[in-house]
């Protein structure tokens, strides 16, 4: 038999279902982000661990060399003369077929062993299956491509059937000759014969890696005393942790805009709480008269709350995992952008993430609940609280609420200043902020409607008065939905600001490095040499600049790097941070000097004088750091050397693209068709003019924020049904007010026109409220979260129309919200209001 | 001398709400009159349909059967909107919780009718002046509602009732809430106010004493008339 305390709080929920709706909506929503954000990123990071796990197989380690890879004697050496046998070669890169992103893995059969499962599984047909079908086909066909049976379908293609695959800007023939299993990992990945990969991606004599299964300590050891310099022995699970990391911050970031959602719903659960303990009052007051402890009707609201706690939290997560869905095909597309391939379709719903929703979801509920609980049960039966005396209370808390609002924010200076470069430590400095800030709005509110009303009511009448003092008058309940709007509206301007900032920074920095023309580069690729010399040779061109990138690997981790070869002229084009130019770019041109990115510098407290290690063909060397040059690559780690130096330390000739500076009456468009003409049946090139670089570069940046666009539009969303709940609850707590209003002679337009006029005026106050908040938090998020986990350095740029388009949503979301309201009261029936008094 | 005219005139009254199934009469076939500058006192139990009665008068309800007139304007025939308009203009109502603006002071409750009546701020603060004074309360002006006692907020309902000079004041059980000594001064001072301008009053009350100040006492049970005598 359920206690009769709770057969009273389950009867007064059901009686209430709107009431009940929008806290669960509040709490749903919020949880349903936080569970979609966590799917996706998990999932994506689990599908890449996978791939690399089914393409790293039983390896233990991974022989590595410069940017130009292995020698492929070096292989044979291993094998043959120190007769290490678990190793086993591999050539890997990108290609595409049918338009279509894959990656290339090259491996030799019959060194695989036991490294790879997927190799044996694989089936050519009914009548010819098996491993040795494989091996001859792959063997013997030019051209023999296997893959799994969801590629083989998304290609279109079956046993048998040509494929053309396009890997370095070249087409070459291939056919497929059998189809894996489908399992974890092996999505979107061709296997062929080693041979055939160095000849598509034209690395003849060099191999990619040389995986390894080493068991025991002595035989790392061994094999790390008989490899030729400028090859390295890497930790493979290491390695794959490393890549993976690549994304943390980016992953960091996104939970934290999930977390916002969730912050934003728990304002709108306390306002649908402390509603309902409010219209329940006499009814506790009965309780305690009847001799209910305050322990017992406190654990009965607060069960009330964890009640609605689970349901809106089973909601959230079913809600979460069909958002999650959507947000996956964001959170995959920009992590391919930025960091590593990916290939995933469905998200992977773990335990860990449902219990993560759930606790989040009771979390808030009992958080929000708590205060007005405590709140409730704290009295004397005796004392039927009236609305009024309930209000004083609420205003004379207002003071200490501020001033435990600004010590919050101060709080959040101090973790700011404290926590060096710890990114989490930012951004529980960023909710520090908001919190702080949600503590001082009442009073604000307070102020800024007891002006406004006295102002309103010189200017439109005591109706008008009526409107603003109203939102003073009722302040326990229109401070809450304040601050949920203004919180959800603020985020809107900080991460407003942040992108517009941002995306000026970038496209400043944009215009300023692409110095060049026109520039011509292969897709994943490098380019035909001699095609670069027939380029350069071009009438027209002036001069020609050429870049190199290469992943530079050691046991400390990744370090991109750059080998340009600059134009004379367009060092301008890089800007030194710390030093002066006159002097880096000599010194750099010359010696084994470095520049390094502002990220690079920023997370490895690395600045000019210092001496950082690289690992070269010949061994570690050290490079003098010249000074810090702005960039904006995502991959933090980013030194640029001069190619002299390069072709030094590394034996390296390829390159990956060139800039063309041209004569100053050449069309760029003309030499562009040329260009193309040129490399017509030799390369297929990418072609671009420095304006299409730049429009499709802002055009990846802009894609980059869609999910951030996604989140804070939830976000508000949730604010908005805050609006809508707390406007209701007004509305049912003042419903004898309208009515005795129409029995005065009041029409029922002007009734609504009342409600209106005070959601109106809400929204301002949240709008404006929203202001400062959205300033702090756009600077905590350029000069701390962005550059924590990015190490960029953006200049602020507040363009006066984000302020307003804040303030003007503010208004509009809340008038939208009002709308309801405003017509129930104008329906209003008094006759029937005052009689069900 | 002339006898007054009518001001209030119901014929063949009834109104009826549905419970669920069933259909609950609470007016049956009401027949009144009432005379301009009458105080008349609705007398009965809980349920009669005094209250009902009122808010047809007052235009806030409409009577599924029958007809109301009122200053000589045919009530049930008005839309919604020419029947607020013609309450804010003819009609001042009190009621037993009092119903003040609680975000509204003591003299802004009372300019909210005057505004709605279209008087012009200085006119409005000359009346609310008067009217307080008149109600003993000159100087609660800029009291709110929730500090003052349950008689001075009757008071000031029964000021901002008669603010724009109704033809008809409604009165439900306006002394419902207030302890004797606080009932005895407000109804002297609704008899005093009305007669003063003239007007028409109508009180539900299940009370003697607040008959005894009127000219006419009509029973009421059970939505029918029981007696109408004449004090």
């Amino acid at each position: 038999m359920i206690p009769v305390t709770h057969r009273a709080s389950l009867s007064y929920l059901l009686r209430h279902p709107w009431q009940l709706l929008l806290a669960l909506l509040g709490v749903a929503i919020g949880v349903a982000v936080i569970v979609a954000v966590d799917l996706a990123n998990s999932s994506a990071r689990k599908a890449f661990l996978l791939s690399m796990d089914a393409v790293t197989g039983e390896a233990t380690h991974q022989i590595i060399g410069g940017p130009a890879g292995v020698d492929e004697n070096v292989y044979t050496e291993l094998r043959v003369r120190h007769g290490i046998r678990s190793i086993a070669p591999v050539v890997e890169g990108t290609v595409f077929a049918d338009e279509r992103r894959l990656s290339l893995l090259g491996i030799d059969l019959f060194a695989e062993g036991e490294l790879r499962s997927f190799t044996t599984d694989a089936s050519a047909g009914d009548d010819d299956s098996g491993v040795e079908a494989l091996f001859r086909s792959l063997l013997t066909e030019p051209g023999a491509v296997v893959a799994s049976a969801s590629t083989v379908e998304r290609l279109g293609i079956m046993i048998g059937d040509p494929v053309e695959i396009i890997a370095e800007g070249r087409a070459h023939s291939a056919t497929l000759v059998a189809v894996f299993e489908d399992a974890g990992g092996i999505d979107d990945l061709l296997v062929v014969d080693i041979s055939t990969a160095q000849i598509w991606l034209g690395r003849i004599g060099r191999l990619s890696r040389i995986d390894a299964r080493l068991t025991d300590d002595e035989a790392v050891e061994r094999l790390e005393e008989v490899l030729p310099n400028g090859n390295r022995l890497l930790n493979a699970a290491a390695r794959t942790r490393t890549t993976a990391d690549l994304s943390n911050a980016f992953m960091t970031n996104l939970t934290a805009m999930s977390l916002l959602a969730l912050l934003v719903g728990l304002f709108l659960i306390f306002n649908s709480m402390s509603f309902s303990v409010l219209q329940r009052r006499p009814l506790i007051g009965v309780f305690r008269a009847l001799g209910f402890t305050r322990r017992q009707l406190l654990t009965m609201l607060m069960l009330e709350a964890a009640f609605i706690g689970a349901v809106a939290a089973l909601l959230g997560v079913l809600l979460g995992i069909v958002l999650g869905e959507q947000l996956l095909a964001l959170v995959s597309r920009s992590i391919n952008d930025l960091y590593f391939r990916v290939s995933v379709t469905s998200v992977d719903v773990e335990l860990l993430t449902v219990l993560k929703g759930f606790a989040a979801g009771i979390g808030a509920a009992l958080l929000a609940s708590a205060v007005p609980a405590i709140e409730a049960t704290s009295y004397e039966p005796r004392l039927a609280m009236t609305r009024s005396s309930l209000e004083r209370r609420a205003r004379s808390a207002l003071p200490l609420l501020a001033i435990a609002g600004v010590a919050t924010m101060v709080g959040s200076a101090a973790v700011l200043a404290g926590s060096g470069s710890n990114l989490v430590a930012g951004l529980a400095a960023v909710f520090m902020l908001i919190l702080g800030f949600a503590l001082c709005v009442p009073l604000f509110v307070r102020v800024a409607a007891d002006l406004l009303a006295n102002f309103a009511g010189r200017l439109a009448g005591t109706t008008a008065r009526m409107a603003i003092s109203g939102i003073a008058a009722g302040l326990s309940r229109t401070a809450v939905a304040i601050v949920a709007l203004a919180v959800a509206v603020s985020a809107t301007i900080g991460v407003s600001v942040m992108v517009d900032s941002f995306r000026s920074s970038v496209g400043d920095w944009l215009e300023q490095t692409l110095q060049a023309d026109i520039y011509v580069g292969v897709d994943r690729g490098s380019m035909d040499l001699e095609l670069v010399q027939d380029i350069s040779a071009l009438d027209g061109i002036v001069e020609v600049s050429t870049s190199r990138r290469a992943w530079l690997e050691s046991e400390a981790g990744q370090t991109q790097l750059a080998a340009i070869r600059m134009a004379p002229g367009s060092y301008a084009g890089t800007e030194i941070l710390d030093a002066d130019p006159a002097e880096v770019w000599p010194a750099w041109e010359r010696g084994d000097v470095v520049l390094v990115s502002e990220p690079y510098g920023f997370h490895s407290s690395v600045g000019p004088g210092d001496v950082i290690l690289l690992p070269t063909d010949q061994g570690d060397r050290e490079f003098c750091v010249a000074a810090t040059f702005q960039s904006y690559d995502v991959n933090s780690s980013a030194v640029m050397m001069s190619r002299a130096t390069y072709d030094r330390h590394f034996a390296d000739d390829g390159v990956d693209a060139i800039g063309l500076y041209l004569a100053p009456d050449v069309d760029a468009d003309t030499m562009i068709s040329a260009i193309d003409t040129l490399g017509a049946g030799r390369q297929t090139l990418r072609i671009a003019s420095n304006v299409s670089i730049r429009r499709i570069s802002l055009e990846i940046f802009d894609q980059t924020f869609i999910i951030t666009d996604v989140l804070y539009w939830i976000a508000m969303g949730v604010a908005f049904i805050g609006i809508l709940s707390a406007m209701l609850a007004l509305l049912l707590e003042r419903i004898r007010e309208f009515a005795t209003l129409r029995a005065l002679g009041m029409t029922p337009a002007q009734v609504g026109g009342l409600i209106s006029a005070q959601t109106a005026v809400i929204g301002l106050l949240s709008g404006v409220a929203a202001i400062p908040l959205g300033a702090a938090m756009a600077w905590v998020l350029i000069k701390v979260i962005n550059r924590r986990a990015f190490g960029w350095q953006i200049d602020m740029v507040v363009t006066a129309d984000v302020l307003v388009v804040a303030i003007g949503f503010a208004v509009l979301s809340a008038l939208l919200a009002g709308i309801y309201p405003a017509l129930r009261a104008a329906r209003l029936h008094p006759a029937a209001a005052m009689r069900e008094e | 001398m002339t006898a007054p005219s009518i001001e209030i005139q119901v014929r063949s009254l009834e109104r009826r709400f549905r419970e669920g199934e069933r259909e609950h009469v609470v007016l049956d076939d009401v027949d009144l009159e009432i005379r301009r500058g009458e105080t008349v006192a609705l007398r009965g139990r809980s349920g009669s349909g005094k209250s009902t009665l009122l808010n047809l008068i007052g235009g806030i309800d409409t009577p599924n059967a029958g007809s109301i007139r009122v200053a000589d304007t045919d009530v049930t025939a008005l839309s919604e909107r020419e029947r607020t308009l013609f309450r804010r203009r003819h009609i001042g109502f009190v009621y037993q919780a009092f119903n003040l603006v609680p975000t509204l002071n003591v003299a802004d409750n009372i300019r909210l009718v005057l505004e709605l009546n279209g008087v012009k701020h200085a006119s409005a603060d000359v009346r609310i002046a008067e009217l307080l004074d008149a109600v003993g309360l000159g100087d609660r002006g800029a009291s709110y509602p929730d500090v003052l006692s349950g008689g001075e907020q009757q008071r000031v309902a029964i000021a901002r009732a008669l603010s724009h000079q109704p033809a008809v004041l409604l009165a439900d059980e306006p002394t419902g809430n207030l302890d004797d000594q606080s009932a005895e001064i407000v109804l002297a001072l609704l008899d005093e106010l009305v007669r003063s301008m003239g007007g028409t009053m109508l009180i539900a009350t299940h009370s003697n004493s607040v008959a005894s100040y009127c000219d006419r006492v009509i029973e009421l049970h059970n939505g029918r008339f029981e007696s109408d005598t004449t004090t």
